[in-house]
């Protein structure tokens, strides 16, 4: 009897109620559902990757022009870390503003498409003609017509956004649900309230999901075109390096760029998760 | 008063080479708030009657008048609480952001202010969804979404509500309750409703009249005058008076179907 007791007891204080709490306060700090192992393991990962390196670097005496150990690159960035900030920061600029751009003209364009059959027949194949033509091979030709500065590398990353962003908007513009654009058509909504309270939020997903690849290839964007031409940015920084064969060097270039990729990526699904609450996507609590 | 007038119209659909006639020379008068269904089998152009009254789409011949103006100028007005077959909630819109959607667009046309949203409230309390307020649709069930999307019609301040078989996706149970929900409201509010249905018990249930159509082309073969007391409850289903006019409609359903 008194054991039936315990158990029910037992059973009564580990209801979920009682874990509910910090759990949900995790979820709104990180945006996600708050469950430590979606961080714990990761870092583990990483851990174990840089370990083994540096442990194999150690051992097999590895010499330091082919592969230096983890703890040298951290030493040569960390002594001079304010250089390579500042050249990051060359580098993020190039890239946000081209982001920023290419994706703004990719919303103009994919307005216009999405309502004129005429103006996407008429304007598409030249979109696609941009978007084949390698980065690689445009990058030099835009170096001779607007220098060593900024601007050829933001144009850069601003036509390998473009693209992306240029077909996910006209899809999503285009793929409503008939029976809401009906029910705006039977309150006399006129085009643009249709395309505000409909088209645009409906969007949003489509959006999004091209920018959580547009946005690391911008940077890749950005870096091509400083290997073209440049004085300044992590891609002119690791060109100078490898000429020099000053790996450590490098590979701190390297690991600037890796790091701003993956806080680019973090924000833009930190954003996402902000402005989707209401699709499915980001059910997660629903399952 | 009548208050639609639908003169002897004709519609044609061409697909490829293929022409339908989805609607022959059909004609109805629709009195001011009054409840009238639309119901015929699958083809006869019930919803392409609906959609040309709400001008959603229009006529090859004939003339429509919705209070003495033309579909288009009526829906430009506002005239109209369409409800489409699935609910057209807007998912990034809470219910009660939803509900204040009619609003929002098409100003000039409005006449009402977003301060009826009391209104929309209290409606939205008497099909139980009072605390739902700030719900998202997925957060909702099928028939729930319907409901706000019916409510959300008659709290619009629109005099016309036009329904496209409004209950088509959902399960039985579920669709005779919101019928009796229907009922209640439009007891109270008494706008003028025309409601394209399959069901021939949802029809006589609801309706003051009836208009039967057949297909091929989509015609009018019978408007039934539904006389049958108010307010309409449950219980109306058991009785013989009831039963007899579901007969009847079956009878003319049937005989067009046995030639």
């Amino acid at each position: 009897m008194s054991s039936t007791e315990n158990a029910m007891e037992n059973r009564v204080s580990a209801s979920p109620r009682g874990k509910a709490v910090p759990r949900v306060k995790l979820g709104k700090l990180f945006g996600s559902e708050g469950n430590w192992s979606h961080y714990i393991q990761p870092a583990l990962a990483f851990i174990v990757l840089f370990g083994t390196w540096e442990l194999v670097v150690r051992i097999f005496n590895v010499n330091p022009l082919t592969l230096p150990a983890p703890s040298g690159v951290l030493k040569v960035l960390f002594s001079d870390f304010g250089f390579y900030l500042e050249h990051a920061g060359v580098t993020l600029k190039e890239a946000v503003i081209g982001f920023s751009v290419g994706t703004f003209v990719a919303l103009i364009g994919g307005v216009l498409m999405s309502h004129s059959r005429f103006l996407e027949r008429t304007l598409l194949p030249i979109a696609v003609l941009a978007s084949v033509t390698p980065i690689v091979a445009i990058a030099p030709l835009l170096i001779i017509w607007f220098g060593f500065g900024a601007l050829p590398k933001i144009i850069i990353a601003a036509i390998i956004t473009f693209f992306p962003m240029l077909v996910n908007s006209i899809t999503g513009f285009r793929s409503i649900d008939q029976n809401n654009y009906e029910y705006l058509r039977s309150l006399h909504a006129n085009k643009l309230e249709i395309f505000l309270k409909l088209r645009l939020p409906n969007s949003l997903p489509y959006l999004f999901s091209a920018s959580k690849t547009c946005i690391s290839l911008s940077v890749i964007g950005a870096v091509v075109a400083e290997w073209s031409g440049s004085d300044k940015g992590l891609g002119n920084l690791i060109q100078m390096f490898s000429n020099y064969m000053q790996m450590e060097k490098m590979f701190a270039a390297i690991l600037m760029l890796a790091v701003m990729g993956i806080v680019l990526t973090t924000l833009v699904r930190f954003i996402e998760q902000r402005a989707l609450y209401w699709h499915s996507s980001t059910n997660k609590r629903n399952g | 008063m009548t208050y639609i007038t639908v003169n002897r119209i004709s519609k044609k659909f061409k697909r490829r080479d293929q022409i339908t006639e989805a609607l022959r020379d059909v004609g109805i008068e629709i009195e001011q708030g009054t409840f009238v269904s639309l119901i015929g089998p699958s083809g006869c152009g019930k919803s392409t009657l609906l959609r040309i009254i709400g001008g959603l789409e229009t006529a090859d011949d004939g003339d429509i008048r919705v209070g003495g103006v033309t579909p288009i100028e009526a829906q430009s007005d506002k005239q109209f609480g369409f409800v489409p077959q699935a609910p057209a909630l807007f998912p990034w819109r809470t219910v009660i952001e939803n509900m204040r959607l009619p609003f929002e667009v098409n100003r000039k046309g409005g006449r009402q202010t977003p301060e009826q949203s009391e209104e929309a409230k209290e409606l939205l309390r008497s099909v139980g969804l009072g605390e739902f307020l700030d719900a998202y649709p997925k957060e909702l069930s099928g028939g729930m979404q319907q409901r706000v999307g019916i409510v959300r019609a008659f709290a619009s301040g629109a005099p016309i509500l036009l329904m496209d078989e409004p209950f088509s996706a959902l399960d039985e149970i579920t669709r005779e309750m919101i019928r009796y929900q229907l009922v209640e409201i439009w007891e109270k509010h008494k706008k003028t409703v025309v409601f394209v249905t399959h069901s021939i018990r949802e029809a006589v249930f609801l309706s003051d009249k009836i208009v039967v159509m057949s297909n091929r082309p989509g015609r009018i073969s019978e408007i039934v005058d539904v006389d049958l007391p108010r307010p309409r409850s449950h219980e109306l289903e058991e009785t013989s008076e009831y039963q007899r006019y579901v007969h009847h409609i079956k009878g003319l359903l049937r005989e067009r179907w046995e030639q």
